[in-house]
């Protein structure tokens, strides 16, 4: 508790001596992607941004990040054009934002994420209110219009707001399958969507008091999912119309991108600096490209249902057949044994797309049984069945996937934290990858 | 044989589906596809009338405190008298986690009225600690006073006459239960199973509640999949109600019973050494590695 009180303490003295202030990103997915994608603008406008990374997002991560910039005595060196980029823990957003006091606060979306830590999303939220309520007046928040929990967060303040959302209809889908379906912020009632792009995300409105999705000031209009690892987007702001190209894949990333030029909005960066987000590099896990003896591995984190669901709809929306490692474990930092989620990963539309997966972790064997009731063992006549694979060591489930992957064809690696991490080291050990703290 | 038909009313599948409780709706339908039974699942929503004659199986899943305000009145006034009604005919019926806190008599928020039940089972359910209703304690302290963990549990296998004399008669079901509030079992009531590991109703040492076809349960994980048994208690129950018989043909389970055995394994294990086991090298290679050549079908796929 002393620990935890000098970090709040130092966290505020540090980040107060930020001559541009900081920019907040939170959210339960693509706070990281979110964080780099911005960072590139920020870089293409002359700033500097200081950023935290993933496993540096609580209070005490970020405290640790600014010493690290810092002297011995606590001081960040004078650069004016420093600008603070910290990906928030979204439980930590209570005890983060009174000490940080953000230029501009970013949300990206909320979905059920280790539920068992989190409780549920109302607490949440409810919390989010309550720390709100001492947000400082210039405050720009940036949010995410095709969320409902998150459109009308702090409704009754007049902070200023730039609203982000998905305009291409093309890339609807009639319904999606969700588990955390959200009633009318306002009055509870029943959501009816014009469109669904994915999970709760889409145009909303409220049957019973008409509150309705609001007009984003940042709009994506048109999405080309160019194949499993990039993606072209027309972007539409107050100040300008780009189209970019991004090597990331996914309608979940189209969000991201988009919640990067609504914050770089925010910040009144200028508008030519927009389509400095094509030079992204992807992130730890988040589609990571490696190279093993000639083969292709992608390597992708995922650890709640709707980001895995986007990942796998990410990499098997072209349609072709996909050799795949699936890992799950759930021994990830102080989670509980609890892998229900993955029974809300939509496996069922993705059926006959995957002729082999290795299925790895410690909870393997839950994951076979999630396939074999999505239909993958045994689908429906005319569709491919999986030939599934339990090897719990993540290693030998590497070799064995390798192994069983034709020549030239990639391998696709989705997984929980710590089958990847363990994947990780271990190419790091092989001089197959650089070590985490390099990138 | 002829087509056999069932009826599964899915009651809320929007609001009270917080815990992978599709998986426990996949199971049923998937276990009576591979054996030729046609089942008819029906979304029950707010505001649905329902007759006891038309489902042979309610489930209901989980909630937040929210959701169960939301869907209390609706259960209680709109479907509460044929959900009896059925259950009193011989349908199934599962209930988790928030939703089998409200097929009891009543449920006691940490603030406010309580929630009226649908009264089918002898039960009621006191939300003893502040809940996540203080919006400005932390996440550690509102978790401090829930049961969370793997919960373990002897049942009678669903023998209609079966009782938990014997202490080493049984079967193990296997889930993980996440609640603060308790659930107390009248004198009238039966309790699913005995419990073995974790907290169960109330810390009594007893789990879930039984009447009929019908199961109370805080078992989550959700707990079909890694239960076959269980799932095929309802069906047969189902059957029997609708068809006056209860032929169900065995299953190749063999992927289920290797996720039921880990699990209790694992549980097992953590407890006796006091601690967690590290990735599965404490399971026995046949459970870890299961191999299916390609192409070889789960048997009984209709």
């Amino acid at each position: 508790m002393t620990a935890l009180r000098i970090d709040r303490r130092m966290l505020g003295g540090l980040a107060r001596q930020i001559p541009r202030g900081a920019v907040l990103v939170t959210g339960t997915n693509g706070k990281g992607t979110t964080c780099r994608l911005l960072a590139r603008v920020m870089d293409a406008s002359g700033l500097h941004p200081i950023l935290n990374h993933e496993g540096s997002n609580q209070p005490t991560g970020l405290v640790t990040t600014l010493l690290a910039h810092s002297s011995m005595f606590g001081r960040l060196p004078a650069d004016e054009q420093a600008i603070g980029l910290f990906e928030v823990d979204e439980g930590s957003l209570p005890e983060i934002l009174p000490q940080v006091r953000p230029a501009a606060l970013v949300f990206t979306n909320i979905f059920r994420d280790q539920m068992d830590r989190y409780l549920e999303l109302d607490y949440l939220t409810r919390r989010w209110e309550e720390v709100l309520r001492a947000l400082p007046d210039d405050t720009t928040l940036v949010l995410n219009a095709d969320d409902p929990r998150l459109a009308y967060l702090a409704a009754e303040q007049d902070n200023p707001r730039v609203y982000y959302g998905l305009e291409d209809l093309g890339q609807g889908r009639g319904t999606d399958q969700t588990s955390d379906f959200p009633r009318c912020p306002r009055c509870t009632g029943e959501l009816t969507y014009d469109c669904v792009f994915y999970a709760h995300l889409g145009h909303w409105e409220c049957r019973d008091c008409g509150l309705t999705r609001p007009a984003p000031q940042v709009r994506v209009a048109k999405v080309d999912l160019i194949g499993p690892t990039s993606s072209r987007l027309q972007i539409t702001t107050p100040a300008s119309e780009v189209v970019v190209e991004i090597p990331l894949p996914g309608l979940y990333n189209a969000y991201n991108t988009a919640a990067a030029a609504a914050a770089a909005s925010a910040c009144q960066l200028p508008a030519r600096a927009l389509p400095a987000v094509e030079g992204v590099t992807t992130g730890f896990f988040r589609m990571e490209q490696v190279t093993i003896d000639g083969r292709e591995v992608h390597l992708a984190l995922a650890k709640n249902p709707n980001g895995y669901t986007e990942v796998l709809r990410g990499m098997l929306g072209d349609g072709k057949p996909k050799h795949m490692l699936l890992g799950l474990n759930d021994r990830a930092s102080n989670q509980q044994p609890d892998v229900s989620w993955i029974w809300d990963i939509d496996f069922e539309s993705l059926r006959g797309l995957v002729p082999a997966a290795v299925l790895s972790g410690n909870r393997a064997t839950d994951l076979a049984v999630r396939l074999k009731y999505a239909g993958w063992l045994a689908p429906d006549a005319g569709e491919r069945s999986t030939d599934v694979v339990v090897e719990a060591d993540p290693l030998r489930a590497l070799q064995l996937a390798l192994a069983r992957t034709p020549d030239g064809e990639p391998l696709w690696v989705v997984s929980t934290y710590l089958v990847l991490w363990q994947l990780r080291n271990w190419l790091r050990r092989q001089g197959y990858v650089g070590a985490l703290w390099e990138r | 044989m002829a087509t056999r038909r069932l009826t599964l009313g899915y009651l809320y599948p929007e609001i009270m589906s917080a815990y992978g409780d599709r998986g426990n709706i996949a199971t049923i339908m998937r276990r009576c596809t591979w054996r030729g039974i046609d089942l008819d699942v029906h979304e029950l929503r707010l505001g649905d009338p329902v007759h006891p004659d038309d489902v042979d199986i309610f489930v209901i899943g989980n909630g937040g405190e929210s959701q169960q305000r939301l869907v209390a009145p609706d259960l209680c006034d709109v479907k509460g008298l044929a959900i009896r009604e059925a259950v009193d005919q011989g349908a199934a019926l599962l209930a988790v986690g928030a939703g089998y806190e409200l097929l009891g008599r009543f449920y006691q928020p940490s603030r406010g009225v309580e929630l009226p039940g649908a009264g089918l089972f002898d039960a009621w359910t006191i939300q003893h600690g502040a809940g996540l209703s203080t919006a400005s304690r932390t996440i550690t302290e509102a978790r401090a006073e829930r049961a969370i963990g793997d919960l373990l549990v002897r049942w009678d296998g669903g023998e209609p006459d079966g009782s938990l004399t014997e202490p080493a008669g049984g079967e193990l079901l296997v889930g993980f239960e996440n609640h603060s509030a308790r659930t107390y079992l009248g004198p009238t009531a039966r309790p699913l199973g005995q419990v073995v590991i974790g907290h169960g109703n109330n810390g009594d040492g007893r789990e879930g509640v039984r009447l009929g076809g019908a199961v109370g349960t805080y078992l989550r994980g959700p707990c079909l999949p890694r239960n076959p048994a269980l799932a095929d208690f309802l069906i047969r129950a189902a059957l029997v109600r609708r068809h006056g018989e209860a032929d169900l043909e065995p299953l190749s389970d063999d992927l289920e019973h290797a996720a039921h055995d880990t699990a209790v394994l694992r549980v097992t294990a953590a407890t006796r050494t006091g601690r967690r086991p590290g990735i599965s090298r404490r399971v026995p290679a046949m459970l870890t590695r299961i191999v299916l050549p390609a192409g070889q079908a789960p048997a009984g796929r209709g």
